[in-house]
């Protein structure tokens, strides 16, 4: 028995060999997307490309990335291929990609603001999604509410405990929405936009995915999502919506050659064909609605079709700052959990009484009230750290353990959770304070 | 102690318990058969029987913790076969004695009196006295598990007695104990039992047990009571084989009945006839029944009749020699007193088995 | 005094073979459980950055108030947890093991099937059914105006896991309450009690160490769970804060293998704590006599309610599955009581795919649950019945996988064994068996309850009769202990088997290609799309089909040799 095996196993590694050496073989490939957008591609790849098959491992981004860590000692896979840039910019920065030029020539760099490709050549974008708001029919009709159409209508007192959102630290593509709005409307009003969309929230998810799932099935009524599940929900059936804000982010979804990559001919051939005009053309397909990176596709597009190259909703987004984005990663995401995320319970207390005081007000208004309005608002959008802070390497360090930091980073996180915790009391007590006012 | 009994009260006034036409079935095993039985205020009664006779499941039956197909369980004059057994007030007492484990000796005692609501000076008065009538105060707070098999044995008896119940029933509670504490423990119920002057039923397979402490006996056989009354009657006058087998040793020949009305005689099968009393009522193939100490070997009384058989075996028993004696194709036991210096009979030998028709039983198979 | 006297003696008996399984095991656990997790787990004790030793982890994880506030939620959502298991296993046990009851094996193997429930689907079938605006609670505010929040916050966390992991004291209930001696019963009968007061003074008390072997393995499940939390939204709790933060990408924070300590040390107090308290509540050996509780009849009133309160039990226990069972055959279903229209098409989507999961699901489960019964029988069997030295240490380390998440065991595996590698160069890790031991340690927690139990119930007085005729140590496990203790093994075996077989965190990790992946795996990866919903939800009701019919099986097995051995009533 054990002899058959290790023949067999000594057969099937010199097959390999063989394999590799011509340029064909297995093809292995780490992913975060969903049969529905892995299944069309694989098909379409190994169609073009008849020597290879493409062997699909299916994880989430996060475990993808610890994976691929874990195994670089003796690297058996030969492709990272998922949506959120910070992932392969961790891996990036962990040596663990590879360098590669496409032999597809002629796309774009940019896609809206958004730089389309890795300047140093470690990963591509292939598509790109733009961010927006997906709402359930349903929900909607029976809770009386009208579609939002922008993100300020979010913060508005009739969508209080309607909206999910993903965290930002579980989502490379919500965090890149967060840094958007930091770099478009500046910290600190940023993060007051941030934290009145929080007060509203119902639930932050765990993974991206979670999000439109609970749309779906109308557990919550608004959600913060690429458009492509928003797509692909409605190409399935549910009675969803979606709309682009004015203002939308977008977000491209990467592939990159692992470092060592023991089929890298096959990966350099899934890459090209991704890349080519029959991959790009899969993305239409409905149950995947990504937007190509490659403009002329756009023609072939059904109806309705965003185009971020043409639409002015995409153009009008500031530019996007990726040095500015990465060297404070670590700290938006942990300030979004310790702000936002870990204190849900207690902004949203807060929330509902400024929100009560302003329906109080709108029937009647007293400048002391509204005065003390201000301030609890003032509260609730005030900061443990500036920007500059943010982006210093005494904070930064705390997190990465580099050598310069001042202090660990639960200590950091217990500050904030701590700062957050006393102004959203300070600030639920002065817009009670307002109510009584008023009455 | 007396004193104890009455100030508590635990002596009440004895019940009488009638069994009328009882039939009790397991699936289709019909396990008790018509049975009858009147059981008198204060007895000391035992059910006595080998395993799998259907004594225990009286017993059950009477507590309730088995059904009857027919037939009534009269205790002081009422049916109690429609009562749940825990609105019937008869104390049990296990085989296995069955303390709860997880409560100490003065909670196990306790129990049935804090399920009577009694006041707490009430209940502790009684446990005491309970404890004290089995002589375990001093135990009172040890659990089950840390006491001997005969103290265990003792709280079980102590936990239904202080309850007062209307009868008292006994599970083969000396079964679990050695020898010598069986022969302690028995005088001690049979004393207690006494004191408190309880109808109490005792279920045993050991008919020495019964005879030592039992005012009257019930003999089960196969779900059927065989024959009801005192230790002596039953020794005595067995009215059937497997009466006389189960109490005591009986030796048995076959033979056959001569003759007619007062010239009856029964020719033993192996040689001896044996003429049959006036009035000694001898069934149709009834056997010759009688005990080993009624006869005698060697020289005969006046009046014995002389079976001609020879020696077998020889037991030393101390205060008695018993020889097995060959008689045709049987063989019975006689045993002779020892006397210091009294010759022995050699195996082999051939002797007179000498029996006197008064002490001889015919007996039905 | 006594004891130094007698432990020379004591060590002097045990024998080679014992010390050799000892050995055997020690270096199982310590090959596949203390060194991966290990090897993950140090971090904790690190300095960020300049990996230096450090205990200043633990005084930030006390200093810091989320840590804290989730210490004491995932104390108390597990301590709610076990009360209202206990509400729905009490009832159930009570009835099928006291009473002539038809159905009482349905009951019992119905009871079982809310341990398998499969990752994802049944959150969402669960939110479907319960959530805000699942179906109870669209009708109830059509008929009432008004909602329950089941799904919210920690009290969603207890609804979801106490219907989840109420299997745990139903089964260990049920086997103390049919091993009570009837006699006990009937001797509290024979004084007077009855009803309440009998099962409340006598009958649970005497039930206590199986009902304290459940509710300990409820608390700690609970307490260690991640993902139900997750799936709720609940993040205050311990088991998700580790997860949240072992798995953020690209950062290293020890705080996240600092909370898997402290996971391991309350799982570990718990289980000790329950040993303490169960300390001379070993009841069976002091209980002689024959004989199981006495069933009763029941009245017709009495039936009337106890069908009742099953049915109503069964429902509320069986409601992810049969929601599960509706989101399989829905084409839409949201923000509706029932799904818009039915379909069988997800079944015709994942036919072709579902025979390679379910022949590896088989495969792995079955090999877990064997290695499960292999040593947690072995665990037990040193723990009980010998005084060989560090048995303890075995058991606290079996147990102590409970409380290690699965992607640190995951993450372990690779970090050590993919360095291994085999002549053809592919590392260890990559091996589907690697799949296999990873699901044998993270279930062996739960055979070993089994076989504890089993072989508590054995009198040793049968092994000392064997002893007594001749037979060596060896002979009288194979010939006597092994026999009698079957249908726990076989339990224990169950219980692996059919967790196992719907475990997804730590084959995350491990499955290497598509060819090798488990059913759980399959469900994962269609239960990332809208479009996938449906599908995933036929996977699931495959595989809680397939896992129930091999339970009811082993259950008919197991009747089967207790009637053999005259064990059954």
């Amino acid at each position: 028995m054990l002899k058959t095996i290790a023949v067999a196993m000594l057969v099937s590694a010199a097959g390999l060999m063989t394999a590799y050496a011509q340029g064909g073989g297995k093809v292995t490939v780490v992913t975060s997307f969903s049969k529905d957008v892995t299944d069309p591609l694989k098909a379409g790849f190994e169609a073009s490309n008849p020597r290879f098959t493409l062997d699909v491992q299916n994880k989430s981004t996060s475990s993808g990335v610890k994976y691929l860590d874990e195994i670089k000692a003796n690297n058996q896979v030969d492709l990272f291929w998922a949506s959120a840039p910070d992932a392969f910019d961790s891996l990036k920065g962990k040596n663990l990609l590879a360098k590669f030029t496409p032999a597809v020539t002629g796309l774009p760099d940019k896609v809206g603001s958004y730089t389309v490709n890795d300047p140093d050549g470690f990963y591509f974008g292939f598509a790109a999604s733009g961010y927006g708001i997906m709402w359930n029919e349903r929900y909607l009709e029976a809770n009386g509410l009208v579609k939002p159409a922008e993100w300020s209508d979010l913060t508005k007192p009739e969508y209080f405990d309607h909206i999910a959102i993903a965290a930002p630290s579980r989502s490379g593509t919500t965090h890149l929405t967060i840094e958007t709005i930091l770099q478009g409307e500046g910290w600190d009003k940023g993060w007051g936009t941030l934290k009145a969309m929080g007060g509203n929230l119902q639930q932050v998810t765990e993974r991206s995915f979670g999000v439109p799932d609970a749309v779906n099935s109308g557990q919550t009524g608004i959600g913060v999502v690429i458009d492509f599940f928003a797509f692909s929900a409605q190409a399935s059936g549910f009675p969803v919506g979606f709309a682009y804000p004015s203002v939308t982010t977008v977000v491209p979804a990467n592939v990159a050659i692992v470092t060592n990559a023991p089929n890298r001919k096959g990966a350099e051939a899934f890459i090209n064909y991704l890349l080519s005009e029959p991959g790009q053309t899969v993305l239409l397909e409905p149950s995947i609605r990504r937007l190509p990176i490659n403009p002329a596709l756009y023609a072939k597009a059904p109806e309705g079709f965003p185009n971020p190259f043409k639409d002015a909703r995409f153009q009008s987004m500031i530019a996007f700052d990726a040095d500015v984005s990465k060297k404070r990663t670590d700290v938006v995401d942990t300030l979004y959990d310790q702000l936002i995320t870990f204190q849900l319970d207690n902004l949203k207390a807060a929330t509902r009484a400024i929100h009560d005081t302003e329906i109080a007000l709108a029937a009647g208004e007293n400048a002391q009230a509204r005065a003390l309005l201000d301030e609890a608002r003032g509260m609730i959008a005030a900061m443990p750290i500036s920007a500059d802070q943010a982006a210093s390497a005494e904070i930064g360090d705390a997190f990465t353990g580099g050598d310069q930091k001042t202090a660990r980073q639960a200590e950091l996180e217990q500050q904030w959770a701590a700062f957050a915790t006393e102004k959203y009391a300070a600030a639920k007590a002065k817009a009670e304070e307002a109510l009584a006012l008023t009455q | 102690m007396d004193a104890m009994v009455t100030e508590t009260g635990l002596a009440g006034s004895a019940k009488e318990i009638n069994i009328r036409d009882v039939d009790l079935f397991y699936g289709d095993l019909h396990v008790l058969k018509n049975v009858n039985l009147n059981i008198r205020p204060g007895e000391f009664f035992a059910f006595l029987g080998p395993s799998g006779c259907g004594k225990t499941t009286l017993l059950r039956l009477i507590a309730g913790f088995n059904t009857a197909r027919n037939g009534q369980v009269m205790i002081a004059g009422k049916d109690v076969l429609g009562t749940p057994p825990w609105k019937r007030d008869i104390g049990m007492v296990f085989q296995s004695y069955a303390l709860w484990p997880h409560l100490t000796v003065r909670k196990n005692v306790a129990f049935g009196l804090e399920q009577r609501r009694l006041p707490r000076a009430e209940i502790d008065r009684n446990v005491n006295a309970a404890l004290d009538l089995v002589g375990l105060r001093h135990l009172a707070d040890r659990r089950p598990a840390q006491l001997s098999g005969g103290q265990q044995q003792r709280v079980a008896v102590a936990r239904t007695i202080a309850i007062e119940p209307k009868v008292l029933l006994l599970d083969e509670p000396l079964s679990n104990l050695d020898a010598k504490m069986r022969v302690q423990v028995r005088r001690e119920l049979r004393d207690l039992q006494q004191r408190l002057h309880l109808t109490t039923i005792f279920v045993t397979h050991d008919q020495e047990e019964a005879n030592t402490i039992c005012d009257r006996i019930a003999v089960f056989n196969d779900g059927q009571i065989q024959q009801v009354g005192t230790p002596m009657e039953l020794y005595e006058k067995p009215t059937n084989l497997f009466v006389a087998n189960f109490l005591g040793t009986a030796n048995i020949l076959n033979g056959k009945v001569s003759g007619a009305g007062t010239a009856k005689t029964f020719l033993v099968e192996g040689g001896g006839v044996l003429p049959i009393p006036e009035g000694a009522g001898v069934p149709e193939n009834g056997r010759l029944v009688f005990r080993p100490q009624y006869a005698t070997l060697g020289k005969a009384a006046e009046g014995a009749v002389r079976l001609p058989g020879t020696i077998v075996h020889r037991e030393f028993l101390g205060a008695t020699v018993r020889y097995g004696v060959k008689i045709g194709s049987s063989e019975v036991l006689v045993d002779q007193p020892f006397h210091s210096g009294a010759s022995m009979l050699e195996t082999g030998t051939a002797a007179d088995v000498g029996l006197q028709p008064a002490s001889a039983l015919w007996l039905a198979a | 005094m006594a004891y130094a006297l007698s432990s020379p003696s004591q060590r002097v008996s045990s024998r080679p073979g014992q010390m050799a399984a000892v050995l055997l095991i020690a270096l199982f656990l310590g090959v596949f459980l203390i060194v991966p997790a290990g090897t993950v787990i140090y971090t904790a004790f690190t300095e960020k950055g300049t990996g230096t030793f450090t205990f200043v982890n633990f005084f930030d994880f006390f200093g810091t108030d989320l840590f804290v506030r989730s210490f004491w939620n995932s104390v108390y959502v597990s301590g709610m947890s076990v009360v209202w298991a206990t509400v729905l296993a009490l009832p159930l046990a009570v009835i099928t093991t006291r009473f002539e009851f038809r159905g009482a094996i349905v009951i019992q193997t119905l009871g079982f099937v809310p341990l398998i429930m499969p990752p994802f689907v049944g959150a969402v079938a669960m939110q479907l059914l319960f959530g805000r605006n699942g179906t109870v609670n669209l009708l109830f505010n059509d008929w009432f105006g008004f909602k329950l929040p089941f799904m919210d916050g920690l009290n969603g966390v207890i609804f979801v896991q106490s219907l989840h992991y109420f299997p745990f004291i139903l089964i260990n209930l049920s086997t103390s309450l049919r091993n009570i001696d009837r006699a006990m019963e009937e001797a509290a009968q024979n004084l007077g009690a009855s009803g309440f007061r009998l099962f409340r003074r006598i009958v649970f008390p005497l039930a206590m160490p199986g009902y304290l072997a459940g509710a300990s393995l409820v608390f700690v499940k609970v307490f260690d769970d991640l993902a139900t939390p997750l799936l709720l939204n609940v993040k205050d709790m311990l088991a998700p804060q580790a997860y949240l933060r072992v798995t953020s990408v690209g950062l290293t924070d020890p705080m996240g293998y600092v909370i898997s300590v402290i996971l391991i040390a309350v799982s570990i107090f718990a289980m000790w704590v329950s040993a303490i308290a169960m300390r001379g509540k070993d009841y069976s050996t002091v209980q002689r006599g024959g004989g199981g509780l006495s069933r009763r009849q029941l009245g017709p009133g009495e039936s009337v309610v106890a069908y009742g309160v099953v049915l109503l039990i069964l429902l509320l226990v069986l409601s992810p599955h049969i929601g599960l069972l509706l989101l399989s055959f829905a084409t839409v279903w949201s923000f509706s009581p029932l799904p818009d229209a039915f379909t069988v098409a997800h079944y015709g989507r994942v036919f072709g795919e579902s025979s390679l999961y379910i022949k590896n699901t088989l495969i792995y489960a079955s090999l877990a649950g064997l290695i499960d019964v292999v040593v947690g029988g072995a665990i037990a069997y040193l723990v009980l019945r010998t005084r060989i030295v560090g048995r303890r240490w075995l058991d606290w380390a079996a147990t102590s996988a409970l409380a290690i998440p699965g992607v640190v065991l995951g993450i372990g595996y690779l970090r050590t064994f993919y360095g291994v590698t085999l002549p053809d160069g592919t590392p260890l890790a990559t091996l589907w068996v690697m799949v296999v031991v990873a699901l044998a340690i993270r279930r062996l927690p739960y055979a070993l309850r089994a076989c504890y139990a089993a072989l508590q119930q054995i009198s040793e007085s049968l092994e000392e009769a064997a002893e007594n005729l001749g037979a060596t140590k060896l002979r009288t496990v194979r010939r006597i202990v092994l026999p009698l203790m079957m249908g726990g093994l076989l339990a224990g075996f169950v219980t692996s088997f059919s967790t196992a077989a719907v475990e997804l965190s730590a084959t995350l990790m491990l499955i290497q290609s598509n060819s090798d992946a488990p059913i759980a795996y399959g469900l994962y990866v269609f239960m990332q799309s809208p479009a996938g919903r449906g599908p995933g939800a036929a996977l699931g009701v495959i595989a809680v089909v397939m896992v129930a019919l091999c339970t009811l099986l082993s259950h008919y097995v197991i009747e089967r040799r207790q009637k053999a051995n005259g064990m059954a009533k």
